[in-house]
């Protein structure tokens, strides 16, 4: 089922959180919602699902006009952040509720919560309590309880924040493959881009209560619309340097270090530019020489890591193959790959 | 280590001990000793004297001691010995007069008062006026009648003296018959359960707790959910509003509900002005009296359910009743579902808590209704208070009111002690969270 979101504006006692968004997910389509914490994800979600109500614009399901629906007439599975299991029901009775409160029969219910159970891996915890299970199978638990009626839609919010690194790893992968086999539309918020990078189809990133990007996680890395995206997308993230243009040319603003960049050419020289370099971009091989003193290194076993800072102070990293011939601070004299670099206007736009 | 935190623990709760010992179980000490005596106003709570009165003697004679003794003892005798003649003298009668009677009729004894007035006449220094004749008559009086007697052996040698032929079991049943002090009796206990008028008033108390009870429950959870869904401004008015019962001085409160029900009352003019019937609701028919006693216990027990269960309420987590709204379930299903079991714990706290002080409460009915029409709203807790402590006859019976305030005791311990079980205290009390 497809999800659309019109002139969405959302205000809590007179404080506009989100103002006027148009947001289109396609039928079968995981979405992320991704952004910094306070950008107004949650409460996008929860107008979806109709626990808050729009305060302007409408919320589509298909061509239906779901705006003034209570969120009980909406069909809409959500996974809330701390899983909101009924602490006082079993799992089988958590997962049954959504069928308990509209009257199936009980074989119905039965088999139904049987079937779910199976296909989030928690057939034996059936008899169980939450306050009895790990954090993982409380997140199944959400899931299948979210599941269970074959919702139209299927919001999570935040559903791996409260897992520890490896099951979150494990589930991002399950969520993935559930959403897959049930070929339900989805929307996942977010504040961690790995998630969102690697769950989604495409991912709408949020600052503010705006969208600012909407686009497949591999676009939106190498081609990032803003200065925000391209920081927020990246891991270890990318490093920003300051200057100006001069001569179809990117300068520091000491002048030490020159970048021939291909967009300058129509920029008048002294406009202030920010140039976005991401660390795999910045190492051994490549067209510009750069000398700098390694401040920071580690290890990450695979690869290691530097920050090195250029003689007017600003900071360039590097991610690059495990050795250990460069340490903290040592002078290096390292390349950087100018086609690769992001420029970006005094406001943040991509230039 | 142990027993160090042991100690501590013991120093932690030791003014809660001494309050504990002082205000909880020497009353109860004290009410468990007074239930076995017979003590009221007419015995006094500290000892007494033996005194054989008129009344007593009916009752001795109803108690199959020989009427001739009994009436024996009811009569007076006159003895000529040095004592009367002592205490005739203290009386101011003429020395003269009195040596003559020594010397006269020294150690003789007069069963009839006339008789020996008659024989006092005759001798030569008698007074002039009647009036002294007879203050000297009644120094030789000798009765056991009214005679009052400080100590045990005292009675019993003047009862033999004056009856040296009765039984000696019958002089026991008699001494022991006249003491006036209070003595150690199971009679209390043996009257509260042969008598009907115990079993009405069981009754009248386990309607009235339960009844009460559910009012208040059902009220406090209304309350309390209502004003949930209402805007918090509004739910904080209106939650002040049903506070007013708890925080009324409960005189204030009663005669609030007086002027509410009693004739020429707010609900008197509005019924009268419908042509409903129109009298005194608080003592006028037993169906109304009752029901103003569940309300007006009702509705301060419901503020005090309210504030528990509100403050449950606010505990619940919101993204439990946004996750049932958004698995499908409405309003009701969401009260009914998710509501209620998170309330459970302060529901079964209300209902433990109430029963016991409802149990134990009188002021409302006493200020009310006073147990009226009749007896129809007296509890087990006002019967005992009128009792010991309120009698209209002037005689309270403390041993009696004791033996019924112990049983109130006794039913209060044994629920308490099933309704910790209910809670499972014991889960709730588990290992301190912090180690010293
Ligand atoms: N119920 C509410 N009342 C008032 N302000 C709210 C409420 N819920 C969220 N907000 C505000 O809306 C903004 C967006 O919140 P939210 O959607 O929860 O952010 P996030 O992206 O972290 O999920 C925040 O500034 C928050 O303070
Ligand atoms: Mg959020």
């Amino acid at each position: 089922m497809q999800i659309v979101l019109k002139d969405f504006t959302k205000t809590f006692d007179g404080n506009t959180v989100i103002d006027r968004m148009n947001l289109t997910v396609e039928d079968g389509e995981m979405l992320a919602l991704l952004g910094p914490s306070g950008c107004g994800k949650s409460t996008t979600l929860f107008a979806v699902c109709g626990i808050h109500r729009v305060n302007g614009g409408q919320i589509l399901f298909g061509d239906r006009d779901v705006s003034n629906l209570p969120s009980q007439q909406r069909n809409v599975g959500v996974v809330f952040q701390n899983y909101a299991l009924y602490p006082h029901m079993s799992v089988f009775e958590n997962i049954a509720f959504p069928l308990t409160v509209r009257k199936d029969s009980k074989a119905d219910v039965d088999r139904a919560v049987r079937d779910i159970a199976e296909l989030t891996h928690i057939s034996e915890l059936l008899e169980r309590r939450p306050g009895q299970l790990s954090g993982g199978q409380q997140q199944r638990v959400a899931l299948a309880r979210a599941l269970v009626r074959k919702p139209d839609v299927l919001l999570l919010d935040e559903p791996l924040a409260n897992l520890d690194a490896k099951l979150r790893l494990e589930m991002r992968s399950e969520i993935r493959r559930i959403q897959l086999e049930t070929g339900i539309t989805a929307i996942l918020v977010t504040h961690d881009q790995v998630e969102a990078m690697s769950m989604c189809e495409r991912i709408a990133i949020m600052k503010g209560g705006k969208i600012i990007q909407i686009d497949t996680p591999k676009d939106m890395y190498s081609n990032p619309r803003t200065s925000f995206v391209a920081g927020f997308l990246g891991n270890p993230p990318i490093s920003f340097l300051k200057g100006r243009a001069e001569a179809g040319g990117f300068v520091l603003d000491d002048g030490s270090l020159r970048l021939p960049l291909p967009v300058a050419s129509q920029i008048p020289d002294g406009t202030d530019l920010t140039v976005g370099i991401r660390p795999e971009h910045f190492g051994r091989a490549g067209d510009v020489p750069i000398s700098g003193k390694v401040i920071f290194a580690e290890t990450q076993g695979r690869e290691n890591l530097y920050d090195v800072a250029l003689p007017d102070g600003s900071v360039l990293r590097s991610v690059q193959p495990a050795q250990d011939d460069v340490r903290a601070g040592d002078s290096v004299s390292w390349k950087l790959e100018s086609a690769a670099a992001l420029v970006f206007a005094e406001d943040g736009r991509r230039l | 280590m142990r027993t160090r935190s042991y100690m501590v623990g013991l120093a932690f709760m030791s003014p809660a001990l001494v309050v504990l010992i002082g205000f909880f179980f020497l009353p109860v000490v004290l009410t468990a000793v007074f239930a076995f005596t017979n003590m009221s106003t007419s015995t006094g709570i500290s000892g007494g004297s033996y005194v054989v009165t008129g009344n007593l003697l009916t009752a001795l004679k109803e108690n199959g001691v020989p009427v001739e003794i009994a009436d024996a003892l009811s009569k007076a005798s006159f003895v000529v010995d040095p004592e009367g003649i002592a205490k005739a003298r203290d009386a101011g009668t003429d020395p003269a007069f009195l040596a003559e009677i020594e010397q006269q009729l020294g150690g003789r004894t007069f069963t009839d008062e006339r008789l020996f007035e008659r024989e006092l006449k005759t001798l030569q220094h008698r007074p002039r006026s009647i009036r002294d004749l007879k203050l000297a008559v009644d120094q030789f009086e000798l009765s056991i009648l009214n005679s009052r007697f400080t100590s045990e052996s005292a009675a019993r040698q003047a009862i033999a003296t004056f009856l040296p032929s009765a039984p000696a079991d019958t002089v026991d049943q008699i001494v022991e018959a006249s003491y006036t002090g209070w003595t150690w009796t199971t009679a209390n206990f043996k009257q509260l359960f042969s008598t009907s008028d115990t079993w009405r008033i069981v009754l009248n108390t386990v309607f009235y707790v339960a009844v009460t009870l559910s009012f208040t429950v059902f009220v406090g959870l209304f309350l309390a959910v209502t004003t949930f869904y209402l805007p918090a401004g509004a739910a904080s008015a209106f939650s002040m509003l049903w506070l007013l019962p708890r925080i009324t001085p409960i005189v204030l409160y009663a005669v609030m509900w007086k002027w509410f029900t009693w004739e020429g009352g707010f609900l008197y003019t509005a019924a009268d002005a419908l042509g409903l019937p129109a009298f005194n609701y608080m003592k006028g028919s037993v169906p109304t009296a009752w029901t103003i006693v569940i309300m007006v216990n009702g509705f301060i027990g419901a503020a005090f359910a309210m504030i528990l269960f509100s403050s449950a309420l606010k505990a619940i987590p919101v993204q439990q009743l946004w996750a049932s709204e958004v698995d499908g379930a409405s309003r009701w299903q969401q009260i009914r579902y998710i509501i209620l079991p998170h309330l459970r714990w302060p529901i079964l706290f209300v209902t433990s808590y109430q029963t016991l002080s409802l149990l134990s409460s009188y002021q409302e009915i006493w200020l009310t209704t006073n147990g009226g029409p009749g007896r129809t709203t007296t509890v087990w807790a006002l019967e005992s208070f009128n009792t010991a402590l309120n009698s209209y006859t002037g005689n309270l019976q403390y041993g009696l009111g004791a033996a019924m305030a112990l049983i109130l005791v006794i039913v209060g311990v044994s629920l308490s002690i099933i309704y910790l079980r209910l809670f499972r205290f014991d889960e709730l009390l588990g290992r301190p969270k912090i180690e010293f």
